[in-house]
């Protein structure tokens, strides 16, 4: 019997025939169109998958990388972002219902931040909404969106064109990314403010936008123009400092920012299973990106109750005591009834402050604010301690900078 | 100018003349709203308005447009709105091609000579099970569905805690035994509770074919057994035919209304209903003449009730379940004019009048359904007729006839001349071996398809009851998750037809709950 099978097997390639070694996919991951570059400069090798993509956690060294961002140049692959294009005549009827402020108050040329809700007033997902031209738009975010896209512009004269996979971007952010956007012929980004979008070149769309809450630029351009335009940019930085960064630099800048990241700081309600695991715009704290006046939109009713019920949550910004990073501890007041805990927790290089991102139940966070602590967990030599270290809510960003809203801005 | 306000001016607005918007309206009237109901045809009774056209016979019997029969009108209703109806109870008569009709009064079961059929025990046991069922059931048809979000101590929530647990006394109340075999059924597809109790003949079609009438499932498609509880939710499984016709009905309603102190206006239809602030201010009718109301019900379905407040007031989720409610319709009208009453072989002339059902079998009724699922026509229909008129067997006859099962649209494109006269030919086909020499009787026929249906009455998917009946389509999720308590979201906007809770048949249930689920919203 054991002889047997051999005989009904195709016979084995001749060793002098063999077929070279089939090229390795790396984690089973599609490579952006900046992979190339990216591969060649990874010392770290570390890749995750984002939205099915290659994306890099660290290329060389996070704390090098960090500090780029807020002292250089940072050039960081956000090709993976779903992108949707909204075009028609009821582009702004249509997403006026979609998101949670008024649309009518983008104006052509500008970018907003949005949030949107389910009809329960539970965010769906966060982004960036482009505005090229009066019917032309472009949500930028990070949750596949295209089903609910279709679902929203259902009856509207829109047409829905998902872009993820043919635009491709790059986040430029640090003090001298104008100075490089300039050296590399871009200058016509200097009269740009904040959330301001232009097209400098034909098919190359630059917004002043970013992740950091840094002087930066996100630049947008079809796949096929991605990799020249990488060159051009690294060519021209020579004396400006520029390094390919990963995730985790930016995940420290964008908590010293105060900006909250899906499926951390808030679960995507469409992604839960559980009831009640979704949080409102007026929990996470973005009243003021909720117009109630602008007519209707997506979840207006629920948050229109939620408003005059009360919140359940508040998620906020605060600082501890102590430097150990708090991702993830317990906050207790009083020192003895848990409240809340942290969804995004650093040691801050830049402002050197422990800071972090908490959610609490209401009222605490919101109305009370005193007498608030945090569980720190301390590993030394093979011993645990558990320390209570004092918490303070905070209002304004942990770093903020007047760089990142100068125009024009310096060239350092 | 001062009468010029009075006359545009109301407390609320019903678009929709039929029987529930003529019963929404009677009921706000009667608490002293000024009311204006808005019908766009030039008759009251959408679908069992006006009779069907029958030009060019002389003196010609017209048959009912469309609804024939009356079986279901809500005991409430009519008691609430004092509703005249006067309508005398119809035998039912099964027929069999081989001539064993069936005879069925109520939960009697009779052979043609008058003899107790083979299955009459059985079938009495089942009816009077059936309709005790249904009675309790309907109770929940009578108040707007159960909502359970609030706490205990929540008034609302305790008074549905409560009416629940009457429900449920009541169903404990029958014995354990009866208990389990209505949680047993409730669920179940009617085919095969009739096959196991009453084998497989005219009894379990005709049972089978009152289930699913107006459906698009077949008997063996679970939940279809709740849709024959429904049915004979009101009437203890009674068939009436109303004296002076389903016009008569109509005019009840109409009268109930008007003496409500309601303004009815035909030939007006809604272009908008106008929104501001998130809350109803009136509608714009087609002419162009604006109307202010503080609440506007609607006996549309919850889609085209939507667009004509405009899709942006509404959520994403509210429009995606509103165009994708379960709502094809499965029946055609058929009515005739015959020169003279057919003769039924083995069916006594007395019984000529009464209801007659083809629906042989269960089976039968199964298969019947199938093709539907293609877009096709049965091509051996299930069939209820009724001849208003045979009572003057010597005059030419009006026969109408509800032909299932027949797709809103065929396949493979629009209703067309040809495939009109190819159902009406296959009806009369169906019925010749039955009643041999009606083909030649044949002076008039005019098919109306559920397409038909849609553009005439504003039925969704020219839906029998406006709206599937099936499991996810009945209570808190009647017309969809979202609109079981009449509101559509927009403050002052309520559903108040056949597609809201508790649904279907001509019962005037939906409208009256609807007034009052507005009434108590304080929404005018």
């Amino acid at each position: 019997m054991a002889t047997t099978p051999s005989k009904t097997r195709a016979p084995r390639k001749a060793s002098s025939t063999a077929v070279k070694p089939a090229k390795a996919v790396p984690v089973g991951l599609i490579p952006t169109v900046f992979q190339p570059r990216l591969e060649a400069l990874s010392t770290a090798k570390s890749w995750v998958g984002w939205a099915g993509y290659q994306s890099p956690t660290v290329i060389d060294n996070i704390e090098f990388e960090y500090f780029a961002i807020r002292n250089q140049s940072t050039l960081f692959d956000v090709s993976p972002m779903h992108k949707y294009r909204i075009t028609g005549p009821d582009a702004e009827t249509m997403l006026n219902r979609l998101v949670t402020r008024d649309v009518r108050k983008i104006g052509t040329g500008r970018v907003g931040y949005v949030l949107w809700c389910d009809e329960e007033g539970m965010v769906i997902d966060d982004g960036t909404l482009f505005r090229f031209a009066e019917n032309d738009f472009r949500l930028c975010c990070q949750e596949r969106m295209l089903g609910w896209m279709l679902d929203a512009a259902w009856g509207f004269d829109v047409a829905i064109l998902d872009e993820s996979d043919t635009v491709s971007g790059l986040s430029l952010q640090g003090p001298t990314s104008f100075s490089i956007l300039k050296a590399a012929g871009l200058s016509a980004v200097e009269t740009l403010k904040p959330f301001d979008l232009a097209e400098v070149e034909p098919g190359l769309w630059i917004s002043r936008t970013g992740f950091t809450g840094d002087l930066g630029y996100e630049l947008w351009m079809a796949n096929d123009d991605g990799l020249a335009l990488w060159d051009r940019l690294w060519d021209a930085a020579k004396d400006w400092g520029l390094r390919a960064i990963g995730f985790e630099a930016l995940n420290l800048a964008r908590i010293e920012a105060g900006f909250i990241a899906a499926r951390v700081d808030f679960q995507p309600i469409l992604t839960t299973l559980r009831l009640g695991r979704g949080r409102t715009p007026l929990e996470l704290g973005f009243d003021r990106l909720v117009d109630f006046e602008k007519g209707h939109f997506n979840g207006r009713r629920a948050l229109l109750r939620q408003r005059a019920q009360g919140l359940r949550t508040h998620l906020v910004k605060i600082e501890l005591g102590g430097f150990k990073p708090a991702d993830g501890a317990l906050l207790y007041h009083r020192k003895t009834k848990e409240v809340g805990h942290v969804t995004s927790g650093i040691w801050s290089p830049t402002t050197k402050r422990n800071i972090a991102l908490a959610e609490f139940n209401a009222p605490y966070g919101g109305r009370i604010q005193d007498d608030l602590w945090a569980e720190i967990y301390v590993h030394e030599e093979g011993q645990w301690d558990r320390r209570l270290v004092p918490v303070t809510v905070q209002t304004g960003p942990f770093f903020s900078h007047r760089r990142a809203r100068q125009t024009p801005p310096d060239i350092y | 100018m001062e009468q010029r306000s009075t006359n545009t001016n109301f407390d609320a607005i019903v678009i929709g003349g039929g029987h529930n918007g003529l019963a929404a309206a009677a009921t706000l009237a009667r608490k002293g709203k000024r009311v204006c109901v808005l019908e766009r045809a030039s008759t009251l009774g959408g679908m069992m308005a006006a009779e069907a056209v029958t030009d060019g016979v002389d003196a010609a019997p017209t048959p009912p447009r469309l609804a024939h029969l009356l079986y279901n009108l809500n005991p409430k209703v009519e008691r609430e709105l004092g509703l005249r109806v006067q309508a005398e109870p119809l035998t039912t008569v099964s027929l069999s091609p081989t001539s064993q009709h069936v005879q069925i009064d109520g939960s009697r079961a009779l052979n043609m000579d008058g003899s107790a059929h083979a299955q009459a025990t059985a079938f009495s046991t089942l009816h009077d099970r059936l309709t005790r069922y249904a009675g309790l059931l309907s109770r929940l048809a009578v108040q707007s569905p159960p909502k359970l979000e609030g706490a205990w101590s929540d008034p609302d929530t305790f008074s549905e805690l409560l009416s629940l647990g009457r429900l449920g006394l009541g169903i404990r109340g029958m014995g354990k035994r009866e208990m389990r075999e209505f949680l047993r059924v409730l669920l179940t597809n009617v085919h095969d509770l009739m096959v196991d109790e009453l084998g497989d003949g005219p009894l379990a079609g005709a049972m089978s074919a009152d289930a699913v009438r107006g459906a698009f499932s077949g008997p063996k498609a679970p939940g279809t057994l709740f849709s024959l509880l429904y049915r004979l939710g009101n009437g203890r499984g009674k068939v009436l035919a109303p004296v002076g016709g389903m016009g008569a009905v109509v005019q009840a309603f109409e009268d109930a209304a008007t003496r409500a102190g309601c303004v009815i206006k035909c030939e007006q239809g809604v272009a908008r209903v106008l929104v501001e602030n998130d809350r109803v201010q009136g509608v714009e009718l087609t002419n162009g003449e604006r109307l202010n109301a503080k609440a506007v019900l609607s006996s549309l379905g919850p889609m085209a009730t939507i667009d004509l407040a405009g899709l942006a007031q509404f959520d994403v989720e509210t429009v995606r379940r509103s165009r994708k409610m379960r709502a094809k319709g499965s029946v055609a009208k058929l009515n005739m004019v015959l020169s003279a009453l057919p003769v039924f072989s083995g069916l006594p002339t007395a019984l000529h009048g009464a209801r007659l059902l083809l629906a042989p079998s269960s089976t039968y009724v199964e298969r019947a359904f199938n093709p539907v699922k293609y877009g096709e026509s049965s091509q051996d229909p299930c069939l209820e007729l009724f001849f208003p008129n045979a009572k003057q067997s010597d005059q030419p006859q009006a026969l109408s006839a509800l032909v299932s099962f027949v797709p809103h649209t065929p396949a493979g494109g629009e209703w067309t001349t040809e495939t009109r006269d190819r159902v009406i030919q296959r009806v009369v086909e169906t019925l010749e071996p039955l009643a041999p020499g009606i083909k030649s009787l044949v002076q008039q026929a005019e098919l109306l398809t559920p397409a038909d249906i849609e553009a005439e009455t504003g039925s969704p998917g020219g839906h029998w009851h406006h709206g599937e009946m099936g499991i996810d389509q009945i209570l808190n999720v009647r017309p969809i998750n979202g609109m079981a308590h009449y509101s559509c979201g927009v403050a002052g906007l309520y559903l108040c037809g056949a597609s809201a809770h508790p649904g279907g048949d001509i019962t005037g249930a939906p409208g009256r709950n609807s007034a009052l689920q507005a009434l108590k919203d304080g929404a005018l």
